[in-house]
């Protein structure tokens, strides 16, 4: 009697993932001298990374989107089969540099002081936009995961749609991976990863950003699983408010949208609920978030 | 009886199980790399990509830190894996650390796709040259008849409307295992016959390949070159046309064969002949779990037992004629009923009514393939149950034991039966009783030892 051998592919890899690659091409925060990384090496380390993930699956797809300063757009899809995969990266790199400069010809009416931040708010929701696409497209659809490589500071005007946006990735159960390049951590970003069950991370040392990619950012969702990877030390929690943007710890907040104010108002500006006097006898100041709406 | 499964094995274990010698030259082929790589489950992907820049020896425990405590078991799996398949190297020290090490040459090749991108194994020709060159349309349409046409031959050679290249030897070498001969009756297909028609084209393509390959020593042609070239070939861009020139004699020979199956098309031009993959032997490197689901069906099954299958393809007919009493056919629907006798007789023929069940699922058309479940419940209890009625009488081979000395010795016997869990009846006025046949030869020396 024949036997034949039986070897079931026993691990069902369900690896398809769905890369959706946030660039940082804020030329505010590229030019300070002080980064440790020049935006070419950044390139190279999130090129091979790009290329990594390609490797790993036929059925992986990535997809970078550039957040600038006041524009964002998608650089690259790797699942419109035009560009053969050896001149991946120049066609990359091609459409990278016509975005950095249609995005600084945006900017030369308004003069910047400082860095500015980006526009992630914009490219979180493109990102969200394509990934609600990719789940419409059928039942069979590439696991999705955001991944922000993100060196701006955070632009408290952003907070609503920011949040907005992190809120709408938690409901359709996309995790948000941030890598921090810049000097600073990123309140933003800490909230984004903390609610949508994805990576926060500072790298230490920045010309072995690839590393970094390939250990912690390269894990796929089915992966994580069985896998430790860095968890926050602290997640920055602060809201900016809605009347000047300020990032506060402490203020008002309207009793019936939720809006916060870091000052009294007489009407909240987001839903037009009359608020009554502010008591500002009490000695305890500090507890004077309540607000009750006249009505 | 030994239980007879036929399961398409991964093309992986058929390489991994290759002499280290020649699996250490394969990688030196960067194709090679690529497909090994993507073949290996995601834990031990990351992990390559983890050690890919690092060039000292990595310890286990290093690796081990990340692991959670529920995961551990697919760290094992995934290092088993790597380790099999010579990407890793294990090395214990004097101090009892484990630490592992990437293969050189992979880990070159690896580093090198990483900086440049993929590369083209070979460059298209110029559309010049070719002339009428198949939309993917069509491509996909030849690729599906060809390896009907095959598949067809193969079952039933008198079906088949065209000869194939595959000399007689070579088809009955496939044939091994999923047809039986007896004597001069015409063949008859066997369980596992049965079984391979019911897999999905993947499962069965990788079942051909790796007849065809485990084969190709007898036709003098070294195993590592032929799947060197079957994962090269995977890596081409479907419909581009690559000139036959750049193929060496032998990959010409074997493409000759892989035409037969469908794998790619040989078009002759006015002065240049070239190949076009197609997307059969691109899927090639993808493993089976993930090609299986992402076909479209083409069947309905109502509640009522009927089927409705949207196919004009005679292999499909055969296949549902298994199971099912089909009823008439049109052009593009053939049109059948489930039924008790029709069950019966797949049972007979030893399917399974999973097999089944699963073939419905897989297979069903988008319409229904939406709908949880895609096969109606009362027709997969009612193809269960009629499997289970068959199943009413469970036969035991066992001996009947009597005579016994005296009643010492019948109750002993009888504790050592139950000890063996073999007792199966007994009758303790007449001293009889009757055990599994598997403990006999034990049940002998102990009645002798109690003499």
């Amino acid at each position: 009697m024949l036997l034949f051998l039986v070897i079931f592919d026993s691990v069902i890899a369900d690896d398809v993932s769905l890369l959706m690659v946030l660039v940082d091409t804020n030329p505010f925060f590229w030019s300070t001298t002080n980064n440790a990384l020049s935006f070419s090496k950044f390139l190279s380390h999130v090129l091979a990374f790009l290329n990594s993930t390609l490797l790993l699956n036929q059925l992986n797809q990535v997809v970078v989107i550039a957040t600038g300063f006041n524009s964002c757009d998608y650089v690259y899809d790797s699942s419109s089969n035009s560009v053969a995969p050896n001149q991946r990266t120049e066609r990359l790199l091609q459409k990278l540099e016509e975005f950095v400069i249609k995005d600084e010809q945006l900017s030369k009416e308004e003069s910047a002081d400082g860095i500015g931040s980006s526009l992630l708010s914009g490219s979180l929701s493109m990102a969200l936009c394509y990934i609600q696409r990719v789940f419409r497209s059928g039942p069979l659809h590439p696991q999705p995961r955001i991944l922000c490589l993100h060196g701006s500071p955070d632009g408290p005007q952003q907070y609503v749609a920011i949040m907005n946006a992190i809120f709408s990735a938690q409901r359709s159960m996309v995790p948000i991976d941030s890598c921090v390049i810049g000097a600073q951590h990123s309140a933003f970003l800490q909230q984004a990863s903390y609610i949508t069950g994805g990576v926060y991370l500072k790298p230490q040392q920045l010309d072995g950003l690839f590393q970094y990619l390939a250990t912690v950012f390269a894990t796929d969702l089915h992966s994580r699983n069985f896998l430790q990877l860095p968890k926050p030390v602290g997640v920055d929690f602060r809201a900016s408010c809605f009347c000047h943007k300020n990032t506060i710890d402490m203020g008002y907040i309207c009793s019936v949208c939720l809006s916060i104010f870091c000052k009294h108002h007489k009407k909240c500006s987001t839903c037009g609920s009359v608020f009554g006097q502010a008591q500002t006898n009490a000695p305890s100041t500090s507890k004077q978030k309540r607000k009750s709406p006249d009505t | 009886m030994p239980q007879v499964k036929i399961i398409a094995k991964n093309f992986m274990d058929m390489v991994a199980s290759l002499p280290a010698m020649k699996l250490d030259k394969l990688y030196e082929n960067a194709f090679i790399c690529e497909s090994v790589l993507r073949s290996l489950p995601p834990l031990a992907k990351k992990y390559v990509l983890q050690m890919l820049y690092i060039d000292v020896p990595v310890s286990a425990k290093l690796l081990e830190v990340w692991v959670l405590a529920d995961g551990f078991s697919k760290h094992k799996v995934a290092i088993d894996r790597l380790i099999q398949l010579r990407v890793l190297t294990e090395t214990v020290d004097r101090k009892k650390e484990t630490t592992y090490r990437l293969s050189s040459t992979f880990q070159i090749n690896v580093q090198k796709h990483i900086v440049h991108g993929g590369v083209l194994p070979r460059e298209p020709m110029p559309s010049n040259i070719t002339v009428r060159l198949p939309s993917l349309d069509d491509l996909e349409a030849y690729a599906t008849e060809q390896w009907e046409s095959f598949l067809l031959h193969l079952i039933s050679s008198s079906q088949a409307e065209r000869a194939t290249n595959f000399s007689s030897s070579m088809m009955k070498i496939f044939q091994r295992g999923l047809l039986s001969q007896r004597d001069k009756e015409t063949p008859r297909l066997t369980e596992s016959g049965f079984q391979f028609l019911l897999m999905d084209t993947n499962a069965q393509l990788w079942y051909i390949i790796r007849e065809y390959i485990t084969n190709s020593e007898e036709r003098g042609v070294d195993p590592a070159d032929l799947i060197s070239f079957l994962l090269e070939l995977s890596f081409h861009v479907t419909g581009e046309a690559y000139n036959s020139k750049t193929l060496t004699d032998f990959q010409r020979n074997a493409i000759k064969d892989l035409e037969d199956l469908g794998l790619v098309k040989l078009q002759q031009g006015r002065k240049e002949s070239w190949f076009i993959p197609t997307k059969l032997v691109t899927n090639l490197s993808i493993s089976l779990s993930d090609s299986s689901s992402r076909k479209q069906g083409f069947v309905v099954v109502e509640t009522n037992f009927r089927i409705y299958a949207y196919s004009s393809s005679k292999l499909h007919c055969e296949i549902l004629r298994l199971f099912s009493r089909i009823e008439y056919q049109l052009p593009n629907l053939i049109v059948g009923a489930i039924t008790k006798e029709s069950l019966y007789n797949a049972f007979e023929n030893g399917i399974t009514a999973e097999q089944i069940i699963s073939f419905l699922q897989q297979n069903a058309h988008p319409r229904v393939a939406e709908r949880i479940p895609c096969v109606t419940e009362n027709v997969t209890d009612q193809i269960r149950l009629w499997e289970s009625d068959l199943n009413r009488v469970e036969m035991t081979p066992a001996h009947l034991c009597d005579e016994f000395p005296s009643r010492d010795v019948f109750e002993a016997a009888c504790d050592f039966a139950r000890e063996y869990s073999a007792m199966l009846w007994e009758d303790s006025k007449q001293m009889r009783l009757v055990v599994k046949s598997e403990i006999l030869v034990h049940m002998r020396e102990f009645l002798r030892s109690q003499k």
